[in-house]
This record gives structure tokens, sequence and C-alpha cells, in this order.
């Protein structure tokens, strides 16, 4: 690899499974990787960025890098089986090696909302998109106001860091929800949406920030705006297809915009007017 | 202070030669073969009274399949990866139509923008382009005045060629121009005024010739804009069969796919490969979802227009259409960008 110049942009950076998590497990199942650097390759990235990731033989696919930037020894990606390459990341092994290039994408402007009160909505994989601003928030907790996380899954065995939002609960609102009752639930149940109308976070200077289902996030957005907030507090990100990252192949454009470059994090306000592609 | 130089037509393929031999230049020009103008390495006879090329020359920078990196990797260990970069050969293609040129300022600028692509650029950058104007009655399917060139255009040419007849007039537009020009044994002369005024004659009157056109391209953008959400698209786009000739056929359609194809499996082997790829097919933007943000005929057309004459316009300022014609020519159900284009701008408001 000594000769290869180092603008290659297509050429993936090699990585090493370092700690394999199954999160989800059944058809649509979630594992999480922990992936580090080798041959001493690497690079930073921000809040709502993505990578992509290469098995050498089956192809590539765009992740939400999932860990805080503020981490620098790995980078940890959450992925759900649906295809051929998902798949692929289900049967690996710790130590195995995998391709990894980017980041790619704009990111969460964290830094503008110091003082502010955050409000996080995910439901389903929606989790790992903003989990890194959940944790980058909780590391620098003096510089926010409340920090709340709605998060549902169809069932208990749906909810991914499962763990991870238990110790939330100590520097969090964390409230949870699963679309079906179940023995031994004692959180809400009923979709995400309607979680968030019943504990009905105010909207005085707040920041919205959702991720999930494009079913979720449409009656999501319809409930905050019924509580109050304003298109510039509600921020989501968007998934189109990808497959170069940088503008080029012509595939995950919303009007004039490559999502892979201008996207994948928008504001609503932003968001209502672009045409209706993704 | 530009270049101009006169080559007599029988002494064509002595310059060619010289291109080769001096230059160092591997010569491509436009050959008709099994009905079809394609281009071709040069052979012995170079005839340059195509109409355009079937194909536009975008291979040349763009080939429509290229290995990225072989891959190698046993399981449970590092793959290696070898980067396959292209031949540096240099290549010299003739016969470049105006607006193929145009096309190529047009490819310039998406393989550079944001980052650079490095396998276009290490193509481009040794792809010289030799311009023949269009001193013809153009063809029916062609409008580059409408969108902005002209049959005597240079941009995203190095040199362009006149056919007077007997003789070409050669104008240098680039330092690569001009060197190509000043070859070694290049059999190129002097212009005399006389050539001159011919030239300058033939240009005006190739550019007085008419063509059909897309009217008040100006226009185009914010009309296209606020067609988003017409119901017009189903009508324009009901006999499209999606086949996706219209954009391969495009000197500007740059759109790509990756796949890794195996050639091995223990160890694992194979190549990560990028080949053209089309936004007429659902399974462009289908994520594996099944969700489709562009689901039916009608959105992808839509898309198709978009991107030429309204996306591109926005994000670079210049139409991404060139007015070469092949999509108009080539569909097989008969769609016309122009004509679409042209509805739009009447039906929306
Ligand atoms: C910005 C962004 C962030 C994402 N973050 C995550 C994440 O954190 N976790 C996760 O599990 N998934 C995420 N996805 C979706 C993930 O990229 C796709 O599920 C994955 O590429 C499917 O690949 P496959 O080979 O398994 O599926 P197949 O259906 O076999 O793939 C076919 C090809 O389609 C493409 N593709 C299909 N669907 C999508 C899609 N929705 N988005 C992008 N490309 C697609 C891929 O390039 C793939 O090569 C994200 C997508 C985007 C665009
Ligand atoms: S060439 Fe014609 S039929 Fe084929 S995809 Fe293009 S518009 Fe549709
Ligand atoms: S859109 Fe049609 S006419 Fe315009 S440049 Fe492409 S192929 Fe030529
Ligand atoms: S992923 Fe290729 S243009 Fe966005």
């Amino acid at each position: 690899m000594s000769h290869n110049p180092p603008d290659n942009i297509y050429l993936p950076k090699l990585a090493r499974i370092a700690h394999i998590k199954e999160e989800v497990a059944g058809e649509r199942s979630i594992k999480t990787f922990r992936l580090e650097f080798v041959n001493g390759d690497g690079f930073d990235h921000q809040c709502g960025q993505c990578a992509m990731l290469s098995i050498f033989g089956r192809g590539e696919s765009m992740i939400s890098i999932a860990s805080s930037p503020l981490i620098k020894e790995y980078k940890q990606f959450s992925i759900m089986r649906v295809g051929r390459v998902t798949s692929a990341f289900h049967d690996l092994s710790v130590g195995d090696t995998v391709g990894i290039r980017g980041p790619y994408g704009n990111s969460f402007p964290v830094d503008d909302w110091r003082g502010k009160n955050l409000i996080f909505i995910g439901g389903g994989c929606g989790l790992a998109p903003i989990w890194p601003v959940i944790t980058t928030a909780v590391a620098q907790r003096a510089n926010f106001k409340n920090i709340t996380v709605f998060y549902g899954g169809r069932s208990p065995r749906d909810i991914m860091y499962r763990a991870e939002l238990e110790k939330l609960r100590s520097s969090a609102d964390v409230h949870l929800s699963v679309d079906k009752s179940e023995e031994g639930w004692n959180e809400f149940c009923g979709f995400v949406p309607s979680n968030v109308m019943d504990k009905a976070p105010p909207p005085d200077n707040a920041i919205a920030i959702t991720c999930g289902p494009p079913i979720m996030i449409k009656f999501v957005l319809q409930n905050l705006q019924n509580l109050g907030f304003k298109d510039e507090q509600i921020y989501t990100t968007i998934e189109n297809k990808m497959k170069c990252g940088i503008g080029k192949c012509g595939r995950c454009n919303v009007g004039k915009d490559y999502v892979c470059v201008k996207g994948p994090v928008y504001s609503w306000a932003q968001l209502k007017n672009l045409p209706q592609e993704y | 202070m530009s270049m101009e130089k006169i080559l007599d037509k029988a002494r064509l393929n002595d310059w060619i030669a010289a291109l080769a031999k001096g230059g160092d230049w591997e010569v491509h020009a436009p050959a008709l073969e099994d009905g079809v103008w394609t281009y071709k390495p040069v052979g012995d006879a170079v005839r340059m009274d195509h109409p355009n090329t079937k194909q536009p020359p975008k291979g040349f920078s763009f080939p429509q399949r290229e290995v990225f990196f072989s891959f190698e990797q046993i399981k449970g260990e590092a793959p290696r990866l070898t980067q396959v970069m292209p031949d540096p050969k240099r290549r010299a293609v003739f016969g470049v139509r105006p607006c193929d040129g145009r096309g190529a300022v047009r490819m310039d600028r998406v393989f550079a923008d944001n980052v650079n692509d490095p396998y276009y650029q290490a193509r481009r950058k040794n792809v010289a382009y030799v311009g023949l104007a269009c001193n013809t009655p153009p063809a029916a399917t062609c409008f580059c005045k409408s969108v902005g060139g002209s049959p005597v255009s240079t941009d995203g040419l190095d040199i362009l060629l006149t056919d007077l007849g007997d003789r070409y007039h050669v104008a240098a537009v680039t330092e690569t121009g001009k060197a190509m020009m000043a070859v070694a044994g290049s059999p190129l002369a002097d212009a005399a005024a006389a050539d001159r005024k011919q030239v300058k004659q033939v240009h005006g009157e190739a550019v007085a010739q008419p063509q059909r056109a897309v009217n008040n391209p100006e226009a185009a953008p914010a009309k296209l804009k606020a067609s988003f959400n017409s119901p017009l698209w189903e009508e324009l786009a009901r006999a499209c069969i999606g086949c996706g000739i219209c954009t391969f056929l495009c000197p500007t359609c740059h759109c790509f796919d990756l796949n890794d194809e195996m050639t091995g499996t223990v160890p694992i082997k194979g190549n990560r490969v990028r080949t053209w790829d089309n936004c007429q097919f659902p399974d462009f933007t289908m994520h594996s979802s099944g969700h489709n943000p562009r689901e039916n005929t009608a959105a992808r057309l839509r898309q198709r227009v978009c991107h030429k004459f309204q996306y591109f316009h926005e994000n670079f300022g210049m139409l991404q259409c060139t007015g070469c014609g092949r999509c108009v020519s080539e569909c097989p159900v008969g769609i016309d960008i122009v004509a679409v284009v042209n509805k739009v701008a009447e039906h929306v408001a």
C-alpha cells in the first residue's frame, strides 16, 4: 500500500474490529462494532458524520459514526442487518479487518447549542446517528441545560444501547417506550411521538433532534410543532442511498443538494424548502 | 496571442504521425464502424466527415468501467489493497464537436468539486481534445445555441479545427494545444490573411444556421423549480420505458456505481470497480427497505431534466445540457428534452 497517493479518496483505510455487541436480535438484528484503525491511520469526525465501511468482496455501506468525537481510540458503528454488506458485517468476528473511508457529510451544530435544553427523540436504529451528540453533550454536561432522551422500539427486545441508556439516567431524563405492552415493562407503551406528547417538553430555549423511521419522524414533527417548537429548533437526518460519499455518483440528491456532502443533518427550516425526495 | 495555422487536408495523417512520434500521443478519431461513428485509435485513413459520434468522448476521462483497486484477504487477516491507477498514456482525441467539448467542461466541474476524483483526474490530465467546428447544417436534433453553446465554441477543447474545403484552419485554445501544433515534424503552416478571413466567414455562417431551441433558457431553472409537484411530469414520462439510453449517451451524465467483483474466494480476491450508472433505473435510489424516493418514471424523468436545467445551474451557474441532441435522437420512444423543458415552462406559472 506504500505507493498509494494519500489523496485517493476511494481507497479505504484499514480498521480492526475490537469489540462486537449484539444490540437487537432477530430478523433485522442490530450489532455494534468498535473499530480501531490499523497502520497508524485514522481521521477525526464531528457529531452526525458518517463513514463508508467496506467488506472486501462484498462492497461498501454508509454508516453513521455512533461514537463521540471526543473518543479518539476507536469509532463505533451500529449496523442493522438488511442486505449484502450489512449481513456480512454481522458474520464478522473480533479481530477481523475491514475498510473505512470518511468522514462524510455535515454535522450537528452542537457548539451553537450551548446553554440550551436538548431533547433527543429516536426510534429503532435511529438512536445511533444521534448517540454521538447525546454522549458529547453528557461529557460536556455543564455546557447544556436539561438533556432529555426519548427512545422507543417495537418491543423491549428492540431497545438498543439498553445498558448505556440506563447509565444515562444519572445525567439526563430518559423516557423509553415500546409499541406494544408486555410483561415486566413499566415505562411508556405506545409510539415514540405519543410519548413525546405525553411528556410535553416545553419549546423554550430548546433544540429537538430526531432520528428514526420516516413515519416516526413525520409524527414527531407534527407533535413538536403542536408543542410550539419552531422550524429552526428541530433537527433531523436524511438517509438516501449512497455510493461515493463525495457528491459525484449522483444518487443521494434532494434537489440540488447531495446529501452525502450537504447533509445528512438538516434543520426542519432547511428541509421544508427542499423537494421531498427522501 | 492566439496561435493559428493551416493544415493541408492531405497532410492530416502526417500531423497525426508527428503527434504519435514526437509528442508520444496516442491519437483517436471518429471511425464509421457497422454504421456507427465511434472514437477509435487512428489507422491510416482518418476521415472527419462525421456528424457526431454515437457516444460522446467522455469515456476518455470517465470510462464505462474501471478498476479502482484490487484486494486480497485471507479470512481473519488484514487485506492487501493494490491501487490500480490509469495508464499514463497521453491521448489526443480528434474530431470532438463543440457541444462535447462543453460536455467535458461540465464533467471537469463535477469531478473537481468538493474533492478531486483521483481516477478521473489521472485520465483527464493526459487527454487533449482536438475539436472540429460544425460548419455544415446542424442535425435536426442539435440545439447548442439555445443552451449557451455555439457550433464553433472552443470551451473544453485544446485545439479547434475548421474545415475550409481542401484544408483545415487550426486554432490553439490551450497551452497543450499550442504544443501539439508545434510538435516536431508538424506539417502545419502559418495561416495567411486570406485563411483568417475565410475562417471568420465560415464561422459566421455556421453560427447563423437555424436550430431548434429551448425557449427562454434563462427562465428554465426557475420554471423547473416551480414545476416539482406538477402532474405534468406524469404525462411527459408516460411513454418512458426506463431504458437509460438518454443518460448513457449524454456527454455530461456522470452518475456511477461502485461494486466489488470477486475473482476468488480462498483467499478472498477481487476488484473494486466503478461503472456508469443511471438515474432512470428504479434501483438507483431504492433503499434496502424498498423505500424509493424516486419511485416512478415521472420522478426519474423530472430528476434528469431538473438536474440538467435546474440543479446543475444552481450549483455551478451553468446549464448541464450542451444541446448535443443524443438523448433526443436515440430515445426509443421519442421523449425530447427540448420539448419537455418548453412544455414545463409553458404550463408552470
Ligand atoms: C447517512 C446515512 C447513515 C446511515 N447510518 C446507518 C447506521 O448507522 N446504521 C445502519 O444500520 N444503517 C445506516 N444507514 C443505512 C445503510 O447505509 C444501508 O442499510 C446499507 O448501505 C445497506 O447495504 P446492504 O449492502 O446491506 O444492503 P443491500 O440492499 O444489499 O445494498 C445495496 C446497496 O444499496 C445501498 N443502500 C441501500 N439502502 C441504503 C440506504 N438506506 N442508505 C444508503 N445506502 C443504501 C448500499 O450502497 C448498498 O451497496 C445509513 C445510510 C445513510 C445514507
Ligand atoms: S431514452 Fe427515452 S425511454 Fe429510455 S430512459 Fe431515457 S427518456 Fe426513458
Ligand atoms: S441532455 Fe441530451 S441534449 Fe443535453 S447534453 Fe445530454 S444528451 Fe445532449
Ligand atoms: S453518495 Fe454519491 S453523490 Fe452522494
